[in-house]
């Protein structure tokens, strides 16, 4: 992908011999260290190494779980080092900042040649330099000079070359060029480097993600948009089989109190608006509302069920046959009290112990609003009332999970990542040749000398030069 | 499901065709490969040659074959997969995908040697070919079935994401393959080994070359899937990276074939080296794109 000089044969450079560690010498070394290919290879592996790290210790655990698993020692370890969330460590990133200074700095340095081959280019060379060349021959051929440089520059402008020839008494010397885009992509992919990181640095500092956890029928405020966002509806489409095909949420945006967008977002179907996108993430059971709840109501002397009613959320429902007025006003999905507060609320998301708070009316004269527990039956028992109630089952309901995201730097990302591939195509693709030939006339007609360089793909440009060599013989006078 | 059957035969077909390139390379006679183009060398018998060319041609014959099949399994299991599924994507599950890299591979391989006429290298890279098949044909059967996809893969972006990854994996698979000829042509030089098997070989600066050209289409196909693995990404769960084990991973083998190829530019990394280097690389894209879905856990994990 670098564009190190191919095969050319070495022309003597002229290097001021100043003795010491000069500023310039100091510099040209540290360009030189940084675009070096040697760094390049090494920062490549030791990424690629580091990074599998992350793969296997999982990322972002508590505490516990890594204890639990590789002993406290080794967890020390992995906090000193990072282990835990190896890829926003320091060094990781340091490491990716390298590799943009590695590519940035090779840019640097190697593109204004690549540009001047572009723009211009070396048609006299010395007759030695060909006959150096990998790909060279020798044609002689029963013709002048000047009809054999023109039946040259057109074939060789048929096949695609770019052409520069140079008339001299003693000879003629063509230079053809093709697939300079093949650097040039080379050098786009380097720039790419950095373009994709910059744009992640955007998203990570000027972005967020959050995650929302959202009922039907709910009114959300979305402060860093200043909007509200309604959730009209969710559901879930199943397969025939009966697995999850897809969760679907219709939303609507309502901006300075009016409704402004409704769409129904599914997985893999965001809602974007004002640049803040909307996902659907997920799906599960509420933990703090339950559509309906059944309820066995037993005779306590008997102890035999009586009734068994489905309560609607927070509807009261009488039962004249009882004189019984019940209604549910509460549920949590794991049972806890906090004491201070002297307030009931659900300690995890997780079904573990969930409860109702039931409003029981009796007789209009006993009033009771017991918590009653589904894995606990027995727990309260309210002292007046002829009934014991028991939590026998409910149907939680169902809240959506969005995924809320605003990302600045990704078109910027984007960007970078059309650099990477279309800069990486081209120089897989295309690669630069280079021919040169000396037309030199002698006692019979003259002698084609032509040599040829690139710097990949050397069996196809083998070819290639082979099949021009057979075309030459053929110019006739 | 019919798809079964003719996935079946694709795999028998690929093993007879691997056997047929095997076969090509013990009948041709060594002298022929080292005789200079219009020169028969002595004790040269005319009958080897038509035997061994009519046997090249029967093997690439039915390696075609084999890859028509293939072709036809995948058909099939596209139109199986609309019926229950609502996608068309014939890879949408570990057996599905290897079945698409052995198909990719075989292509990539037919294209190869219609262009470079070179049968030798049939035995080494049709018989990654055939061995990807087989693994697929291994796993256990629930693997095997058309099943619904889960919400988040049911999206177009499986149709172009899973493709373009699996061919730039079935492209470094190729380059592994060549990467093992070179390193048994080497060894068959070192030795002294001019006769037999390993004289059909092309010589070692093709097959050097051959499986670097595979890298170069490779490389930059795994990173265009990659991006589109990040645009889905972005479009599905909301975030175009997440460092999740198979996305890491894919990027590990990227890095490896990047340092490659940029190791390839300050020379010395050519040959030997290349090839270990190759064969090295393959060994990395089967730990993604197995190892990292039986052993890791991430968001990936789908088979």
């Amino acid at each position: 992908m670098n564009s190190q000089p191919d095969a050319l044969p070495k022309e003597p450079s002229i290097r001021p011999s100043t003795p010491g560690l000069g500023w310039e010498e100091f510099s040209r070394e540290l360009v030189e260290f940084f675009a070096s290919v040697k760094l390049a290879i090494f920062l490549f592996l030791f990424i690629a190494i580091t990074a599998t790290i992350g793969t296997v210790i999982q990322q972002g655990e508590r505490a516990e779980v890594y204890v639990q698993e590789y002993g406290e020692n080794a967890y020390r370890w992995f906090l000193r080092l990072g282990f835990t969330d190896v890829y926003h460590t320091w060094w990781f990133t340091s490491l990716l900042g390298l590799l943009c200074v590695n590519s940035l700095t090779c840019f640097y340095k190697r593109f204004p040649s690549v540009w001047r081959s572009m723009k211009q280019d070396k048609v006299g060379v010395t007759m030695a330099f060909i006959k150096n060349m990998k790909q060279q021959a020798e044609i002689p051929l029963d013709n002048t000079k000047e009809a054999v440089a023109q039946q040259m520059v057109h074939h060789f402008v048929t096949k695609g070359y770019r052409v520069l020839a140079k008339n001299e008494p003693g000879e003629v010397t063509v230079y053809a060029t093709k697939g300079v885009m093949g650097r040039v992509g080379a050098h786009m992919a380097h720039l790419s480097a950095t373009v994709i990181i910059f744009g992640g640095l955007l998203g990570t500092y000027y972005g967020f993600q959050e995650f929302g956890v959202c009922l039907e029928g709910q009114t959300y405020h979305i402060p860093r948009g200043n909007f509200d966002l309604k959730i009209d509806k969710f559901w879930i489409d199943y397969h025939e089989n009966g697995s999850v095909k897809s969760y679907n949420s219709t939303l609507t945006v309502v901006d300075g109190g009016q409704s402004v967008v409704t769409k129904t977002i599914s997985v893999n179907d965001p809602l974007v608006y004002k640049g803040i996108w909307f996902y659907q993430s997920s799906y599960g059971d509420a933990w703090d509302q339950v559509e309906v709840a059944r309820v066995n109501i037993k005779d306590k002397e008997t102890d035999k069920v009586l009734k068994t009613v489905d309560l609607e959320w927070q509807k009261e429902q009488s039962l004249p046959d009882l004189n019984v007025k019940l209604s549910i006003t509460d549920f949590v999905a794991d049972f806890a009290f906090n004491s201070t507060e002297k307030k009931v609320y659900s300690k995890t998301i997780e079904h573990a112990n969930p409860a109702v708070k039931l409003v029981i009316t009796e007789r209009d004269s006993v009033q009771a609003t017991p918590w009653i527990f589904q894995q606990f039956p027995d727990l309260f028992n309210i002292k007046e009332s002829k009934y014991q109630f028991e939590l026998v089952g409910y149907k939680p309901r169902k809240f959506t999970g969005l995924q809320i995201a605003k990302n600045p730097g990704i078109n910027i990302v984007w960007t970078g990542c059309t650099m990477i591939v279309v800069g990486i195509t081209l120089s897989s693709f295309i690669f630069h040749r280079r021919l040169w030939a000396k037309i030199v006339p002698g006692q019979t007609g003259v002698t084609v000398h032509l040599g040829g360089t690139t710097h990949k793909s050397q069996i196809d440009f083998q070819k290639e030069f082979r099949k021009l060599t057979e075309k030459i013989q053929t110019f006739k006078a | 499901m019919k798809s079964l059957f003719l996935f079946d035969m694709t795999f028998w077909l690929y093993l007879a065709a691997l056997v047929l390139y095997i076969g090509y390379l013990f009948a041709r006679r060594p002298t022929m490969a080292l005789a200079p183009a219009g020169h028969l060398p002595e004790n040269f018998d005319e009958r080897d040659g038509v035997w061994a060319t009519q046997l090249g041609q029967v093997a690439t014959l039915v390696t075609i074959f084999g890859w028509m099949l293939n072709t036809g399994a995948l058909f099939t299991r596209a139109f199986e997969r609309m019926e229950h599924s609502g996608t068309f994507a014939p890879w949408s599950n570990q057996f599905e995908a290897m079945a698409y890299v052995s198909w990719a591979i075989i292509l990539g391989y037919v294209l190869l040697e219609m262009r470079y006429k070179i049968k030798a290298i049939g035995a080494f890279v049709v018989g990654i070919g055939f061995i990807a098949m087989g693994a697929a044909s291994l796993l256990p059967y629930r693997y095997q079935t058309a099943e619904p996809l889960v919400p988040a893969l049911n999206s177009y972006w499986i149709y172009i994401h899973v493709s373009v990854t699996l061919t730039s994996y079935a492209a470094f698979a190729t380059a592994g393959g060549l990467g093992v000829m070179y390193l048994f042509k080497e060894r068959a030089e070192r030795l002294g080994k001019t006769t037999g098997f390993y004289a059909a070989f092309p010589d070692l600066e093709t097959i050097d070359e051959l499986g670097y050209k595979a890298i170069t289409v490779g490389f930059p196909m795994l990173a265009f899937g990659i991006i589109l693995g990040a645009m889905w990404a972005n479009y599905a769960w909301g975030g175009y990276w997440s460092w999740d084990p198979k996305e890491t991973w894919s990027l590990i083998v990227w890095l490896i074939y990047g340092a490659y190829i940029h190791a390839r530019m300050t020379r010395g990394w050519e040959g030997h080296k290349a090839a270990i280097y190759a064969v090295f690389g393959f060994l990395m894209v089967i730990f993604c794109f197995w190892g990292v879905n039986f052993l890791l856990s991430g968001l990936h994990a789908y088979a």
